[in-house]
């Protein structure tokens, strides 16, 4: 636990005095919306805003995508990763540190996106924030698991910008679903199905015990 | 030799990188307390044997012991200290917080102490709160000393550590690994200064292309001497090559 606790600490703290993991993702986030905006303008007709909780949701996983890719790149600089392998501990609480630390970047983003998403798409999202945030930080679990895990494989391969997204993405199918049907439940009735709830907390406990376990692994030559 | 029995037992280690043959299958046994030179040409497999030894690569084949044991990965981590190529520091945090930090992850009674205490041996007070990015070579290797040192390590593993080293801080840390070799601590120092290595070592390994040649019997050897066996050794190891590929 102490090792999960001061990996999380030192990610927040360079992310707080660099900023441009966070900064990168936000503005990537918002033109996201932006272009979503143009590409499915909002439809104010009964059942014209059934498409949104998917584009929400495609902005939400394109700028973890871009976070998580940035993840491990600090841990390339003088050899950081190699320090961490040495640490005397289960490598997976070194897994759980980084992935708690990009939940909580993505967590910060979600709240923006879906700022702009309520100003672009015309939404009164204040009655189910509460139920949102929470199919947020679920699907922020799933995403973020399998995501690190998968950064710090393809961090040392020489396309490591296009081989994040080839193995995380179609990966993230199931919590895409989950999170998709989820939000949809909130839109339309204002309250999440319980299938869906259940496919999210499965995908993030399996997705986390896997991710834990194959760390081990991930940080040898 | 100190006469405790092997710290370091390796038989048959061999790591391969696809078809690449880094290290072949090599014997290897360092007594408890002592301090072995690792010395060899550019590529010869010096700083895999160290990576292997270390735990952040698995061997390709053969066994590894440390201390007579088969204790875990965790526990083995433990035991060991090191210095890499790099400095494994954060270059946004400070020395004082990149140590701390280490000192967390190795589980140390008060990181903040053990570093305060590191910095000051390492003549780094001045700067310890500065950011790591802002150091010169030689400052980040002497926090990367520091870092290395955090959990009082029984076996300490050194890739070139006098790299980047102005001579002051350069003979502080041979002064270092003499208290070391003193408290019968256990080092593997890689090293491509010979007088380093004759003044250090009481073994001396040689490496070339993976290899391992015929060693010269002793430590601790004129300087001279061992130069001169050392480019015997390795133009036999060139020699003999080229006559496999003619």
């Amino acid at each position: 636990m102490n090792v999960l606790l001061a990996i999380l600490g030192k990610d927040l703290l360079i992310e707080w005095r660099r900023r441009d993991r966070l900064v990168a993702m936000s503005v990537f986030a918002v033109l996201v919306v932006l272009i979503l905006y143009f590409a499915a303008p909002p439809n104010r007709a009964e059942g014209g805003h059934a498409h949104v909780p998917g584009l929400l949701w495609v902005a939400y996983v394109f700028a973890t995508v871009l976070g998580l890719g940035r993840s491990f790149a600090l841990e390339l600089e003088n050899e950081a990763m190699s320090g961490l392998a040495l640490a005397p501990a289960d490598r997976g609480w070194i897994f759980l540190g980084k992935a708690l630390a990009n939940v909580l970047i993505v967590m910060v983003v979600q709240l923006l996106t879906a700022f702009a998403f309520a100003l672009a798409f015309d939404l009164d999202l204040w009655p189910i924030a509460p139920a949102l945030a929470g199919v947020s930080v679920l699907g922020a679990i799933g995403l973020c698991s399998l995501g690190t895990l998968f950064s710090a494989m393809a961090v040392r391969t020489t396309n490591r910008e296009v081989m994040l997204p080839l193995l995380m993405l179609p990966l993230m199918i199931p919590v895409l679903l989950g999170a998709v049907r989820a939000t949809q439940g909130l839109f339309e009735d204002g309250a999440v199905p319980a299938s869906a709830l259940q496919l999210l907390l499965v995908t993030d406990g399996v997705f986390l015990i896997v991710s834990f376990l194959g760390f081990e692994y991930v940080l040898d030559d | 030799m100190s006469g405790r029995g092997p710290a370091i037992e390796a038989h048959g280690l061999t790591r391969r990188f696809g078809p690449v043959v880094a290290l072949r299958p090599l014997d290897l046994r360092v007594e408890a307390g002592t301090t072995l030179a690792v010395l060899g040409p550019n590529g010869a497999g010096k700083s895999t044997l160290l990576r292997l030894l270390a735990g952040l690569a698995r061997p390709s084949g053969g066994t590894l012991r440390l201390a007579d044991t088969d204790e875990d990965r965790v526990r083995r981590r433990r035991r060991i200290g090191m210095i890499g190529h790099e400095t494994f520091l954060y270059p946004a945090l400070t020395a004082r917080e990149n140590l701390v930090l280490a000192g967390r992850l190795w589980g140390v009674a008060d990181p903040a102490a053990r570093a305060a205490q590191l910095l000051e041996e390492q003549d780094l007070g001045a700067a310890a709160d500065r950011p790591v990015a802002a150091f010169s070579r030689g400052m980040g290797q002497r926090v990367a000393i520091a870092r290395a040192l955090v959990h009082d390590p029984e076996i300490l593993l050194l890739d070139e550590p006098f790299t980047g080293l102005d001579p002051t801080a350069a003979d502080r840390l041979a002064e270092r690994l003499r208290e070391a070799h003193t408290a019968q601590r256990t080092t593997v120092l890689v090293t491509h200064d010979l007088g380093r290595a004759a003044q250090l070592a009481d073994a001396v390994l040689v490496l070339v292309r993976g290899s391992a040649h015929e060693a010269p019997p002793d430590g601790h050897a004129d300087a001279t001497r061992l130069a001169d066996q050392y480019r015997q050794i390795v133009e036999a190891a060139s020699r003999s090559r080229s006559e496999v590929t003619a």
